[in-house]
């Protein structure tokens, strides 16, 4: 088990007169060396669920283990050495986490802080940056001079340049174009395949993540609503609905074609050829 | 109000517009012309000038060159204070918009900026709240509110100051799909209504197809305009701009594939309608019934 939380809850205190529930005795556990989406509706918790990675909120009850750390509520506000080096977060709004001269300077920043040679850091933000398909002539560049895009790919590349062991991501894809999202969740899925990372990312959209996570847990609450495979969770409508989330395209028009025909919708991998290939076989037989 | 000034049939004219920034240049040479009550979709790779472009209409960012007229109107310092109040802006972050401590205090907040007489602004606060179903939402704290409702709130401020032009920029893109789907709910109602002209920079290729017309740009120009049901049919262009073919493209040629070909179709109920008639066809043929 790489990550779990045990009965783990969280009252935002700063946001109005009475405090309001971030996370409530939440439970969940996550193997190592998987890519794993945390999906729900705005204001579920699955950002709050997020920040607890790493330290940045601490739980008001419950406990948390990552990797070989423990975070327990009545620790205090103290960060256990090496955390923030192994957890690497990446922001909903990649402004907040930007703020040196260059987006080169930016993405030398982690591997420089965590200790590594000038030449050694040099490297890792070389790679990070053709990793997430920033080009080399915006390293140079202002990061507040940069499209919402192209800035969302330097938060990103910034956090890998550190090599953190576990990836968390918030809504990594908003302000994407569809190409950058699928080819951001390609790479991310090969962190976990080529380099047993653990990827985590938090997203409200279905449809951009159902082919290449292995997990998916819905957040509704601050409580887990559903954990399980993508085979199963767009085939569970209540979840779907409660979650804010619709089923990906190819599901729905299965489920309109069956009605059509008058037939159950048959379950089959979330894709044009598959439903082609289904319907196909259907006017066959 | 709309069109009341308006004497040009064109809503938004762009001629030679650059616009830079140092030495590099964000647009170079858009020239275009968006006809009232038309329903434009702006694409694009990250990077390719779509803010941009958007952001000169109502003089949030300064052209370097060029002309632009909104509604006939020439813009310049003269004119701006004008031609914002044809042009309402909806961004992807409602929070960015909030200025009220209560949804109703903020509809009102742009009103109050118009002079409006206290009858009219609550008139119009009325009708829009309930056109966008927010009537409940009205003494609520934006903060409070969900992502679908934030935005239906800061849609409602700016209808309220009645607009002819709605400009969104991505403002589906941080609602959950649910919202979405309203959301393209709500833009169908208003270009059916036929009062707004709506230009919508979008990633979003099933909101694309729903689109009047279709502008594609790339590196700073316009690098296609057209029809989105002929666009969004061209791989290369794709490509370019890094989208997706719509899903509904995409099963129309995997079921070529297999031999059942109804054509290339971009939205998902005219799939479903072409695969009935194809189905009842050869349903008829089969059974001898038909001709």
């Amino acid at each position: 088990m790489v990550i779990s939380f045990e009965e783990v809850s969280y009252r935002y205190r700063d946001r109005g007169m009475s405090p309001v529930l971030g996370l409530d005795g939440l439970n969940l556990e996550l193997e190592e060396g998987r890519m794993i989406a945390v999906l729900g509706a705005p204001g579920s918790g699955k950002s709050t669920l997020l920040q607890h990675m790493n330290g940045l909120i601490r739980a008001d009850d419950g406990l948390i283990r990552i990797l070989d750390f423990r975070l327990a509520s009545g620790d205090g506000k103290k960060i256990p050495a090496g955390l923030r080096q192994r957890v690497g977060l990446v922001f909903q709004n990649p402004e907040q986490q930007l703020f040196e001269e260059t987006v080169e300077k930016d993405l030398l920043f982690g591997p420089l802080n965590f200790g590594r040679s000038p030449a050694e850091a040099a490297e890792a933000v070389r790679r990070a940056a053709s990793f997430v398909g920033l080009d080399e002539e915006l390293l140079g560049q202002s990061p507040f001079k940069l499209s919402s895009g192209q800035m969302r790919k330097a938060a990103v590349a910034a956090v890998l340049a550190a090599d953190p062991d576990i990836l968390a991501l918030d809504e990594p894809t908003a302000s994407l174009d569809p190409a950058s999202r699928e080819d951001l969740m390609q790479r991310l899925h090969g962190l976990t395949r080529m380099q047993g990372k653990t990827v985590l990312v938090v997203t409200h959209r279905l449809e951009e993540i159902v082919a290449f996570a292995d997990e998916f847990v819905v957040i509704k609450d601050g409580k887990v609503l559903f954990q399980g495979t993508a085979g199963e969770l767009v085939h569970r409508q209540e979840v779907l609905e409660q979650g804010g989330l619709m089923a990906p395209s190819s599901v729905r028009m299965a489920g309109m074609l069956a009605a059509q025909l008058g037939l159950e919708p048959a379950e089959m991998l979330p894709d044009a050829a598959a439903l082609a290939e289904w319907y196909a076989e259907l006017l066959g037989s | 109000m709309a069109g009341i000034t308006d004497k040009s049939e064109h809503a938004v004219k762009l001629k030679h517009v650059y616009y830079g920034q140092g030495c590099t240049n964000v647009l170079k040479d858009v020239s275009l012309a968006i006809p009232h009550g038309q329903w434009v979709c702006i694409a694009g790779r990250n990077g390719a000038g779509k803010s941009t472009l958007i952001r000169l209409l109502n003089g949030l960012l300064l052209m370097s060159r060029g002309r632009i007229l909104i509604d006939g109107l020439e813009l310049n310092g003269r004119t701006l204070g004008d031609i914002r109040r044809h042009i309402g802006m909806v961004f992807a972050n409602p929070d960015d918009q909030f200025v009220g401590l209560t949804v109703e205090d903020d509809i009102a907040f742009g009103l109050e900026n118009l002079c409006l007489s206290r009858e009219e602004m609550q008139q119009r606060i009325r009708t829009y709240a309930e056109r966008l179903d927010i009537v409940h939402l009205l003494q609520r704290h934006p903060a409070t509110l969900s992502g679908g409702q934030k935005q239906r709130a800061a849609i409602a401020a700016v209808l309220a100051m009645e607009p002819s032009i709605i400009v969104m920029d991505e403002a589906a893109s941080m609602l959950d799909e649910k919202a979405k789907n309203e959301m393209l709910g709500l833009m169908r109602a208003m270009h059916a209504e036929g009062r707004y002209t709506l230009i919508s920079i979008t990633h979003d290729v099933e909101e694309m197809a729903e689109a009047d017309r279709m502008i594609v740009l790339d590196g700073g120009m316009v690098a296609a305009d057209g029809s989105p049901k002929e666009l969004l049919l061209q791989d290369d262009l794709l490509r370019r701009c890094r989208l997706k073919a719509p899903f509904a493209l995409q099963l129309c040629r995997e079921l070529k594939a297999r031999g059942i070909d109804i054509g290339e179709l971009v939205r998902e109920k005219e799939v479903l309608e072409a695969l009935w008639s194809y189905h009842s066809k050869r349903f008829l043929t089969a059974t001898g019934t038909g001709g």
